[in-house]
């Protein structure tokens, strides 16, 4: 146990000494990687632990890119103060959007979801306020050591609070949601406000990541902001490394950005094809992740595969 | 506009008005019959293999590409590319369940939802890779025909996708009702067990009904090529559409379907004409939304 933190926390001192031995190149692909992997992580809260598939997470990056940009632009805040102001509107909306949508369940809230993402951008260039379709212009801010440690900083905030629903009661209600809601209703569990508490802690660190990247990028507007393939890559990301686990989001999403990168750079369709076809090969062959195929392979080697083929075939 | 209007020009404007309404209203109806036409599929696998697939709009899209270049482009006539796509994308179908969905058919509802979701990014994807992201339109010979009916005019291109989807309703409802493979795929959705224990053979019905559901699909997205356009990402707004359809017409009745698609298709074309097109997607899936969470229950009994 002592050896795994010391491990740990030798492996976070090099990610955070990355700024000074990296090139601009890396630090760059550290941040984007570093973004994604929260997002995971914040997927891996409503999907993984509760259950819920969400394909409408990126609407809540999108509403902290715009609730940062609105402050900063329009208003002149201060990055904290506008970062604050974009958290605040992706928990507010999560709640919102939650209270009804949280009633639903399986495919009903994976389609309700999917269609929220697709109008959120729609809803957006019609308001005035967000620059209609044209988009905002943020204050420039050159310091991309700056933007890598504040990335890195919300990752271990958001995968603490993860190792903390690991280890918490609130945790393993949310865990009781997932595998059986009516018996874990019975047992006393308030599942409406325990899923939308879910949702809300999700949004908070969506919104954070897209508060820091539209900082960082400087600028927005509906189409990016709103990106529905945002969610394609936090649910690969979190699928492939383990869902419902403490690290499988961040491993998968390092792997996989790091792969994902080396195909990007002869066609970035190429790179997009991928990550569809790992998600059919995860969902056949290693449904638990990464996390889970370590230890599988060790107790049956290859034969891990086949098992899990054969577990739910007709 | 003048300040007062005297009767003659009040009646005028009421009558433009009636007039204006009666024709949205007519395409409405028409686009709602393609709309059902698309929904068609995925309720057929959602009611009998208890998949929601994700990926139907993406397979509506490829369906349109093969009528796009069987018709345009190695000039097959348009009466027997329509069939031709059914065939193929039947067989697309058949060999997609039963080698690949076959295998987690089983498990949870969230694997067969990422399963999905993850066969409508390989789609979307190669056919950019495969078609590039340009629009295309299927033009066959009668495109800009149209007959006017009450003054209300009828594109003679939307009338035939409307008479098709119906006709193929009817036919699918014909199969399910009164054919031996209709009842062996009934009985399947109804009691796996049970079926089994009469004969049926679940991983070939099962094959079957995904590859109907696919060819229905196909042959939607060729008649939506004609209507309006084809391009890869055209999928996720239609697979949402098509789950709404479902949904307001039940599982297990295909003119049930047809309607729902009409409710639809007349929502959206009210929407257009008095809050404006830019509306319309956020209209159908708030009516989405909105049908959701008023009625789960009901829903959730007959799905």
């Amino acid at each position: 146990m002592i050896v795994r933190v010391v491990l740990l926390l030798l492996f976070l001192a090099l990610l955070a000494a990355m700024p000074w031995i990296g090139s601009d190149t890396v630090i760059q692909f550290g941040i984007n990687t570093l973004l994604l992997a929260t997002l995971a992580q914040g997927w891996n809260m409503i999907g993984g632990f509760t259950g819920y598939p969400s394909f409408g997470n990126s609407v809540f990056y999108g509403l902290g890119t715009y609730g940062t940009a609105i402050a900063m632009s329009n208003y002149g805040l201060p990055f904290p103060v506008g970062l604050a102001c974009g958290a605040g509107l992706g928990v507010v909306c999560a709640v919102i959007f939650g209270l009804p949508i949280l009633r639903l369940r399986g495919p009903y809230f994976a389609i309700a979801t999917l269609g929220l993402s697709a109008v959120m951008a729609a809803i957006v260039s019609n308001l005035n306020i967000a620059g209609n379709n044209i988009g905002l212009i943020l204050p420039l801010f050159r310091g991309d050591a700056l933007f890598y440690e504040l990335a890195l900083g919300v990752l271990v905030l958001a995968t603490l609070t993860v190792f903390w629903l690991s280890k918490s009661r609130f945790g393993a209600g949310l865990v009781a949601i997932r595998e059986n809601e009516d018996a874990a209703a019975v047992m006393g569990i308030n599942a409406t406000l325990y899923k939308v508490c879910a949702l809300a802690i999700s949004a908070f660190f969506s919104a954070l990541v897209g508060g820091i990247h539209a900082y960082w990028i400087t600028f927005i507007d509906p189409s990016s902001a709103f990106d529905a393939s945002l969610n394609v890559k936090m649910v690969i990301m979190a699928v492939f490394g383990g869902p419902g686990t403490v690290f499988g989001p961040i491993v998968g999403t390092f792997i996989l950005s790091a792969i994902s990168e080396v195909l990007a750079s002869s066609v970035s369709t190429v790179a997009s094809l991928f990550f569809g076809i790992v998600i059919v090969l995860a969902v056949v062959f290693m449904p638990k992740g990464l996390v889970d195929l370590v230890a599988g392979f060790r107790r049956s080697g290859v034969r891990y595969f086949i098992e899990n083929m054969r577990r739910y075939r007709i | 506009m003048p300040a007062v209007l005297n009767q003659s020009e009040h009646r005028e404007q009421s009558e433009i008005g009636v007039q204006l309404f009666g024709q949205v209203f007519v395409n409405g109806v028409l686009l709602g019959g393609l709309y059902g036409l698309m929904a068609l599929g995925m309720g057929l696998v959602w009611g009998v293999l208890r998949i929601v697939n994700l990926a139907h709009g993406a397979i509506i899209m490829l369906g349109g590409y093969t009528v796009y270049y069987l018709y345009t482009g190695a000039g097959v006539d348009i009466w027997l590319a329509l069939p031709l796509t059914m065939a193929i994308m039947f067989c697309f179908g058949y060999v997609l369940q039963r080698y690949l969905l076959n295998l987690i058919i089983r498990s949870a509802m969230l694997n067969t939802l990422l399963i999905t979701f993850g066969l409508n990014v390989v789609f979307v994807y190669m056919a950019q890779l495969a078609f590039s992201a340009d629009y295309r339109t299927i033009n066959p010979p009668f495109a800009g025909n149209n007959f006017e009916v009450l003054g209300i005019t009828v594109p003679v291109v939307q009338f035939g996708a409307f008479v098709i989807a119906l006709g193929l309703a009817a036919l699918l409802w014909l199969v399910l009702e009164r054919s031996t493979l209709g009842r062996a795929i009934r009985a399947t959705a109804q009691n796996l067990t049970a079926a089994r224990l009469y004969g049926v053979n679940p991983k070939s019905i099962y094959a079957v009904t995904f590859g109907i559901g696919t060819a229905l699909a196909g042959v939607s997205g060729g008649l939506f090529g004609m209507v309006s356009q084809v391009s890869p990402y055209m999928g996720v707004t239609l697979t949402a559409k098509s789950f709404v359809v479902a949904i307001l017409g039940g599982l297990d009745n295909p003119l049930g379907v047809i309607l729902g698609g009409l409710v639809l298709g007349i929502a959206e074309a009210m929407t257009a004409l008095y809050l404006g097109p830019t509306y319309t997607d956020v209209i159908s899936f708030g009516l989405l939304v909105l049908i959701l969470v008023a009625r789960p229950a009901v829903l959730l009994e007959k799905a």
